[in-house]
Order: structure tokens, then C-alpha cells, then sequence
């Protein structure tokens, strides 16, 4: 008989270690047609870093996503960056971004200031414009302004910053310290059916509650999630690397090492609890690693909701729940005997 | 050495390999149409998945000569110079896709399922890509961007692509 149960899991996970010295750094050039290039030493592998890159800068900027160009990852143009690792990208990259974009912008400033007979730190950037604070009619193209900074007052539109999260070191003693620049927090629940005379869990439903900071690419922050989540998944029923007693991987293609496929993928409903981090770019976190690591415990708490079995080595296979569930009713008849 | 003729995304093409030779690499290596991918060469990924006379299937496991005389389709063959085939427009607008290495291989057998079912249930979206593994998205977008296909939300004039 299929047995439903619910589960329910809760984590952190640390965001931009300062452990040991964690740069990034960005070059922001705004060009004469209002247009801006990054340059960035990190690498896009799908998660959408460089999409985010690009719409921090372009807010930075005033100016569209599409308006910024992207250069990445070329050790020949880019400056050296930590790496796409640690959940890092979004905050340290990304401030490394705002800030070189930043410097960028203050050039164009001090340049516009006297067009508009206004001091610099009355301007602002929008649409494509500078304009004055509160009197948006006042107003010049940002392309023609950077066109002005090298043309006539000797001095082009770039900026460049790096971003390094403080090194703090840790307590030799007691191992204590400021180890991380910030934190995320979730909470994901799952809902399964577990057959009891088989063993075999069914994920039916993974809602999944994320805090990244102020999401800056909602699309991409759900992206992320949804294949965490499939990852937590795998990890939780069906992943494991096996070895024979020489060390020699005995799984080592998909049809025994076994990932989840589109069949074995609940409804997963992602919920971003919109937040504001001061230290990160506008306010946002980072959101790719923590979305793996409330999941399998979600689904073991949800299998012990169901059938009472706590399975405390992953992946919970059908063969180790049933096992569980024949160990207590062995338990529950001697209980019903002796009593 | 064989010679083998298909008609790969509407063109007829012809080479001579060696009868061993899988349908995959005469596409990769003597057609260069690298769209389809190798991901595992035995049958279990599905990243190399084209659709040979309307169906869908693994072209690391058919081989060359099998493929004489049919007609295959390629990713290549969906999207034109000028635009993207609903189901890819679909895919980019919904993010669907991460590193998009099982990309190819999923959007032929979304196309499979859409020629033969124009509505299917997010079930039987589930049942057409079980042969497809992510390692990076869940398939929850790619699900949602076939939904927006069938209920025609990326639909484009017709005969403008295959
Ligand atoms: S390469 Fe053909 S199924 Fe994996
Ligand atoms: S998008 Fe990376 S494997 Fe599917």
C-alpha cells in the first residue's frame, strides 16, 4: 500500500569566504555610443552569471542588459578572478562589476556636471541619460557624454575595481571566527509516496523557499533551484558511486549509476523570499550550491512521515526503505508478543 | 567501406564508411553536423537523439548503413537563418536550458512528441523526455516551454520552418 508522507528541511550556506584572499575584479569600459563592455575573468557554464553580470552593470549604467557586452573568461583580455566556485559569482564577481561600472559612471560625471551647471553628486543615470536629480527634463545622452570624456576633456570612460571579501583569520585556538561575508537560508519541503511493500519512494512534490538576497535574475535564480533540486533528488534516492574492493568503480555509466530522469522529478514549486543583503551588488546574495542542500533531508524526513523508517545512509533505496520497514514491524510484532 | 545516401534536414547526402561506423559520428565526422552530441555512445543519455522517418532515436546506437535510404532530422534542420524553430524561441524564453548539452537532443524529442501529439499532458511531456538526461535544470522549464509550444504561445506562420 502506498503510504504519503511530508518532510521538512531547513539550512544556511555561506556566501563569499574570507578565510583566505577571494578577489574578483572588472574592467568597465562605456563606449561613445552608450553602450559598455565588462570584462570579467569568470565563466558562464549555463547558471546565467554572465545574464547577471550584464544587468548589474546596466543598472550601475542606466543603460539595457543588452547594451552591455560581455567578455569573459580569456586570460589574453580579462583580469584573473577566483572562479566560478563557492556560490561566489553573483556577489563577489558582482560587486567587483558595480564597482568598476561605478568608476565609470563618476567619470561621466565630472564630465556632465558643468554641461548640466549642476555639481556631480546631484546626477543620476536613467534610460540612457544623465540627468539631474529631480529634474529629469535636464538631461544628455550618456553616449554623447562618453564621446566628451575622451574627446575633449582627455579622459575615457573606464573604470575597474576589485572586490575582495575581508581575510579574516580564524581563532588559531579555537577555529572561530568571520569565515564567510554573508549567508543564504532556505527551506525546502517534500511530499512522497513510499509503497510499503516494495520500499520504492515517489517524490511528489518539492516546494522549495529561497532566500539569494534581492533576486537581480528571478528566471535564472528558479533555474537554479529546480536542477538543485534534482540533484538532492538523485542524491537522496538514487546516486551513489560504488567500488569493488580494489577500488575500481563498478557503476561507471548510466545505466547503473542512475540520475534522475524527467519521470522521477516531483512538481518542484519555487518560492523566492525576496531580501536585501547591504554588502552585495543591489542588494543580492548568491544561490547556485545551497539549493542541493535541504533536499534529501526533506525526502528522508518525508519517508520517516510516511512509514516511520529513518533511513540514515544516502541514497534511501527502495531495498535499504524496505529493509527499515521490515525491521519495525519485526520490532512491532515482538512488542505485541511480549506485552 | 559502404556507401550510404539519406536525406539529412531535407538534403540528399551521401558518403562511403565503414558499415561499423554509428549513425552519430557519420552525422558529427563526415557531415559535420555536430548539433546531435556524444554523451555516453551506448544508449543512456539520449544527448545524441535525432529523428529518423518521424521517430526519435539514440544515433549512437543505429548505425550508418541502417540510416541508408530514410530520412533523418537534425537539430540543424529546425531553426532557419532568420529565425528559430517555436519549440528553441521557446526554450530560450523560458531559460530552459543551462550548459545545453542535452539541449539538441531534448528539443528532437520535444518536436517527436509535438508532430504526434500537439497536446500532450505534462505527463506525457515527462514520458517523451524520460530518455534525455540533465544534469543541470530539473526539466522543470524545459516541461513549461513544451506547454507554451502546444498551447501555441510561441507558434509562428506556417511552412516558415520545419
Ligand atoms: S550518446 Fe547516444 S544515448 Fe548517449
Ligand atoms: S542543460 Fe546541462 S545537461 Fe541539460
Amino acid at each position: 500500500m502506498k503510504r504519503r508522507g511530508r518532510g521538512i528541511a531547513c539550512m544556511w550556506y555561506p556566501i563569499g569566504f574570507t578565510v583566505a584572499a577571494n578577489p574578483s575584479a572588472a574592467v568597465v569600459k562605456i563606449n561613445e555610443d552608450g553602450t559598455a563592455t565588462l570584462l570579467t575573468g569568470t565563466v558562464e557554464t549555463g547558471q546565467g552569471s554572465l545574464t547577471i553580470l550584464a544587468q548589474i552593470v546596466a543598472e550601475e549604467l542606466g543603460i539595457a542588459t543588452d547594451d552591455v557586452h560581455v567578455v569573459s573568461a580569456d586570460t589574453d583580455t580579462t583580469p584573473m578572478d577566483t572562479g566560478a566556485i563557492a556560490s561566489r559569482t553573483t556577489y563577489v564577481t558582482g560587486n567587483a562589476a558595480r564597482l568598476a561600472a561605478e568608476k565609470a559612471k563618476g567619470i561621466l560625471f565630472e564630465v556632465a556636471a558643468p554641461l548640466l551647471q549642476v555639481k556631480a553628486d546631484q546626477l543620476e543615470v536613467c534610460d540612457r541619460k544623465i540627468q539631474v536629480k529631480g529634474f529629469p527634463q535636464r538631461h544628455i545622452d550618456i553616449g554623447d557624454v562618453a564621446d566628451r570624456a575622451r574627446g575633449v576633456n582627455g579622459q575615457p570612460p573606464i573604470g575597474s575595481a576589485t572586490f575582495n571579501p575581508a581575510t579574516v583569520a580564524l581563532d588559531p585556538e579555537t577555529g572561530q571566527g568571520k569565515p564567510f561575508a554573508t549567508y543564504v537560508y532556505a527551506t525546502q519541503i517534500a511530499e512522497v509516496d513510499v509503497d510499503d511493500e516494495t520500499g520504492e519512494v515517489e517524490v511528489l512534490r518539492i516546494v522549495a523557499s529561497h532566500d539569494c538576497g534581492t533576486p537581480i535574475n528571478p528566471m535564472l535564480v528558479e533555474g537554479q533551484v529546480e536542477g538543485g533540486i534534482s540533484m538532492g533528488v538523485g542524491f537522496a534516492l538514487e546516486e551513489e558511486i560504488l567500488f569493488d574492493a580494489s577500488g575500481r568503480q563498478v557503476n561507471s555509466n548510466l545505466t547503473n549509476y542512475i540520475m534522475p530522469t524527467s519521470l522521477d522529478m516531483p512538481e518542484v514549486v519555487v518560492e523566492i523570499v525576496d531580501s536585501y543583503d547591504p554588502t552585495g551588488p543591489f542588494g543580492a546574495k548568491g544561490v547556485g550550491e545551497p539549493t542541493c542542500v535541504s533536499t534529501a533531508a526533506a525526502i528522508l524526513n518525508a519517508i520517516h512521515d510516511a512509514v516511520g523508517v529513518r533511513v540514515t545512509s544516502l541514497p534511501a533505496t527502495a531495498e535499504k526503505v524496505y529493509a527499515g520497514i521490515k525491521a519495525k514491524r519485526a520490532q512491532e510484532a515482538k512488542q505485541i508478543t511480549a506485552g | 567501406m559502404t556507401k550510404v545516401t539519406l536525406n539529412v534536414n531535407g538534403e540528399t547526402r551521401t558518403a562511403s564508411v565503414p558499415p561499423e561506423m554509428t549513425l552519430l559520428r557519420l552525422l558529427r565526422e563526415e557531415f559535420g553536423l555536430t548539433g546531435a552530441k556524444l554523451g555516453c555512445d551506448v544508449g543512456d543519455c539520449g544527448a545524441c537523439t535525432v529523428i529518423v522517418d518521424g521517430k526519435t532515436v539514440n544515433s549512437c546506437l543505429m548505425l550508418a548503413p541502417q540510416a541508408d535510404g530514410r530520412d533523418v532530422l537534425t537539430v540543424e534542420g529546425l531553426a532557419t537563418m532568420e529565425r528559430l524553430h517555436p519549440i528553441q524561441k521557446a526554450f530560450e524564453e523560458k531559460g530552459s536550458l543551462q550548459c545545453g548539452f542535452c539541449g539538441p537532443g531534448v528539443i528532437m524529442s520535444a518536436k517527436a512528441l509535438l508532430d504526434e501529439n500537439p497536446d500532450p499532458s505534462v505527463l506525457e511531456i515527462r514520458d517523451a523526455l524520460a530518455g534525455n538526461l540533465c544534469r543541470c535544470t530539473g526539466y522543470s522549464k524545459m516541461i513549461e516551454a513544451i506547454q507554451d509550444v502546444a498551447r501555441g504561445d510561441n507558434r509562428q506562420p506556417v511552412g516558415e520552418s520545419a
